[in-house]
């Protein structure tokens, strides 16, 4: 099917409904072959990354295949695998090539069918006087799924033949003359609109069209409004448990949204903020273990292979038995995130952030939000130097726990207002932040699973095969936070001093008049 | 890039039904394969149905190339193309004797294809030239249909005689038997015979076949339109030998 529908070579032409190719045979030596129908099954991520990444992948017939995509074609197959049962991850696949094309669009994100359609084709030769073909065309028609009626889309492909390319121009020639035309939607495109499933660019970070001037409550309620609704398109992928990234997005905009409350105050009314901050926090809350468990799931390849063979049977119970407890855990959050109260919330804060509902003034409300998020900015990262002072090799855990936190908001804080950051300064300023706190985060990882692992092991109270496991696990990561806290102190160096100590203080720190100006 | 050629000094040994069928053969198990016919009887191109050659100016090796690479028709079977006879190819040789080591230019205009191409097969024209010296000399095999027969049998020799003397690449030179009849009793003696005498004898043997002298009335390849015929098979194998002579295994 690949090498049918491939475009990669010769001239697409979309064609209107009342062309007759077959007209062709009254002025050419035609050859039509039968037409042959087949009903292939699009797939891709909430994320549409193989759209985005490039690629189409299709089934039919039990084989999957991955093409490149052209606009809205489908280009030269990659690779094919064949299967009966249907695959979820790029781990399910088994051939290497379908893993390596996978491997990098799919991420940790699942598959699900986007569209259903059929394709009708028809292959034909063009022949000269001694039966040699010098032209090849595949007629296509394309309708929605598996017995559409309706033809959403007429092509015709002309593929010359090398040599021959006089007599592909002459067919062309004769099929615009009635009306084809070389540009338009290819059938992937015509089908995914018509089933009302059009790709769309998914990100965390979306752009909210704001300026230094954009009053504040203005631009806060938009930042709350589009995370908002990125939090609610991620609640069927959590109800449905495709996989766990949908959990995962879903708690980083309720968490971002949090966030930029508590930091940039004083723009709604303190009491409707503390409501709405209240709300945020239950909602994370009832996901927290659902999380936990996910990321020790996702450890798990790891975390086994940090140990010796001998010890891994030993800990492989204990991830059976988070997967168990899994189990059960999404039947619990998804039944707090189906029911009414539940929606009840969302909706509450819908309404308190929609343009429409009128605030009682408060004092940050309109003045512009360039200055007051700078000051905002400005005040983190003389925080993180402060806290940063006091690191040292003895430092207890919670410290640098709370410069973890502080990392955190601040790293939101630059990527919502990303837009009024100078871009280059930005960039440069976001990349030490960002290596940071990847290490601040391998050593609170490392914490944080020290202790879920005792605590499993004190919960537990296994033979001596498991504590023989945990305990090998946990000195490896006992060890691995040491190591870090090294690399912390590297980077904090990096971060609170020099270049990019400069840079914070000359974007982010206003001069008196404007800060007093701001301020009124 | 492997550079095949079908030579024989005797006609009707099953020569160009050699080129073409090796050709399709080596398509089929997905080699890019180009066949040039370099005979003026344009016996191969006919078997594709493709007409004869434009014509084209040769300066030079470069301009030779540029010239043959116009000259490329994409076959009915995908993978495999022709540049077809040209009777101005009997040009060749004059082009050549008028260049600087004019016994090894043929080999940089094949060159030229070697991005396009896995396998190149040469339908030569069944003469001893300056063209077929450059053949030889560019050619990482040299397949020499044999009917085992007397007269056969004495060509053959006289090529191997003439390689040595010439001092050509002898070990290019691989000899099959070609329109073999099993019942033939003076076929089963010159078979067991020769191959002493000459042990580049490909093991390979192409049987005589009706379906082979078919060629003409359907216009194309053996394999083409008798998949599992036992010809087709052993056009087959011999590809699958002459594959594994030039790429052996480690």
């Amino acid at each position: 099917m690949g090498s049918l529908l491939k475009i990669n070579e010769g001239i697409r032409l979309v064609l209107p409904n009342d062309l007759k190719v077959s007209s062709l045979q009254e002025e050419r030596h035609v050859v039509f072959h039968e037409q042959e129908s087949r009903t292939l099954a699009f797939w891709d991520t909430f994320e549409w990354g193989l759209w985005f990444g490039g690629y189409v992948l299709y089934s039919y017939g039990g084989v999957y295949h991955l093409c490149s995509r052209e606009e809205g074609w489908l280009g030269a197959v990659i690779c094919e695998e064949e299967t009966g049962d249907r695959r979820r991850f790029w781990g399910d696949f088994e051939t290497v090539s379908m893993r390596t094309a996978l491997e990098r669009t799919l991420g940790l994100r699942s598959l699900a069918m986007v569209v259903e359609g059929t394709f009708h084709l028809r292959l034909g030769e063009l022949r000269n006087e001694a039966e040699k073909i010098v032209c090849r065309l595949e007629l296509s028609s394309v309708s929605a799924g598996r017995e559409g009626e309706e033809k959403l889309l007429r092509t015709c492909q002309v593929l010359p033949l090398r040599g021959y390319e006089a007599e592909a121009a002459r067919v062309v020639e004769y099929l615009t003359q009635r009306g084809a035309k070389s540009s338009g939607d290819g059938p992937v495109d015509v089908l995914l609109r018509h089933a009302n499933n059009e790709p769309q660019k998914y990100t965390l970070r979306p752009s909210f069209g704001l300026t230094k001037e954009t009053p504040a409550r203005e631009a806060i309620g938009r930042i709350v409004r589009t995370m908002l609704e990125i939090a609610v398109s991620n609640i069927p992928g959590i109800l449905n448990d495709l996989d766990t990234e949908f959990l995962h997005d879903y708690r980083i905009c309720i968490r971002k949204i949090r966030s930029v409350l508590s930091l940039v105050k004083d723009v709604y009314p303190a009491e409707g903020t503390g409501r709405m901050r209240k709300i945020l926090g239950d909602l994370a809350r009832q996901t927290n273990r659902l999380r936990d468990l996910d990321v020790y799931l996702l450890a798990r390849d790891e975390y086994l292979g940090l140990l010796p063979p001998e010890l891994r049977p030993a800990l492989e119970g204990m991830f059976e038995d988070f997967s168990a407890e899994r189990d059960i855990e999404v039947q619990d959050t998804t039944l707090k995130i189906r029911a009414h109260s539940n929606r009840k919330l969302l909706r509450k804060m819908a309404v308190y952030f929609s343009e429409e509902t009128a605030h009682k003034p408060s004092s940050s409300a309109d003045i512009p939000v360039g200055p007051l998020v700078f000051r905002c900015i400005y005040k983190r990262y003389r925080k993180i130097r402060e806290i940063a002072a006091g690191i040292g090799t003895e430092t207890p855990d919670e410290v640098v726990h709370q410069l973890r936190i502080e990392c955190k908001k601040l790293r939101y804080l630059m990527e919502f207002f990303s837009e009024l950051i100078p871009g280059e300064e930005g960039a440069q300023m976001l990349k030490m932040l960002r290596r940071l706190q990847g290490r601040l985060g391998d050593f609170n990882d490392a914490s944080v699973q020290q202790k879920s692992l005792l605590d499993y092991w004190e919960h537990k109270k296994s033979g001596p095969d498991v504590a023989m496991g945990v305990g090998g696990l946990v000195s490896i990561l006992y060890h691995r936070q040491q190591q870090t806290r090294g690399l912390i102190k590297q980077s904090l160096g990096e971060f609170c001093g020099g270049s990019t100590a400069a840079a914070f203080k000359n974007t982010f720190k206003l001069s008196d008049s404007v800060s007093a100006k701001s301020a009124q | 890039m492997k550079i095949i050629s079908s030579y024989s000094i005797k006609g009707g040994v099953g020569k160009t039904a050699l080129a073409v069928n090796l050709a399709f053969a080596f398509r089929e198990a997905g080699h890019r394969t180009l066949l040039i016919d370099l005979d003026p009887q344009g016996a191969a191109s006919f078997y594709f149905r493709v007409g004869s050659a434009e014509k084209f100016k040769m300066r030079d090796a470069r301009s030779m190339a540029e010239g043959l690479r116009r000259n490329i028709r994409e076959s009915d079977f995908p993978g495999l193309d022709i540049i077809p006879s040209n009777l101005g190819y009997r040009h060749f040789d004059i082009l050549l004797d008028g260049m600087a080591k004019s016994r090894k230019q043929f080999r940089k205009v094949l060159e030229e294809f070697r991005p396009d191409y896995d396998v190149i097969i040469l339908d030569c024209p069944p003469n001893i030239t300056l063209l077929s010296e450059n053949v030889f000399r560019a050619s990482d095999a040299i397949l020499v249909p044999v009917v085992p027969t007397v007269l056969s049998r004495r060509t053959f020799e006289q090529l191997t005689c003439f390689f040595k003397d010439e001092e050509l690449p002898c070990k290019a030179l691989r000899p099959f038997f070609s329109m073999v009849q099993k019942r033939n009793k003076m076929h089963r003696e010159i078979m067991g015979e020769l191959p002493e005498s000459y042990p580049g004898f490909l093991t390979t043997v192409i049987p005589f076949s009706a379906d082979v002298e078919k060629m003409g009335l359907h216009r194309m390849p053996l394999l083409a339109y008798s998949h599992a015929c036992e010809a087709a098979r052993a056009y087959r194998a011999l590809c699958d030998e002459i594959f594994s002579t030039l790429n052996p295994q480690p």
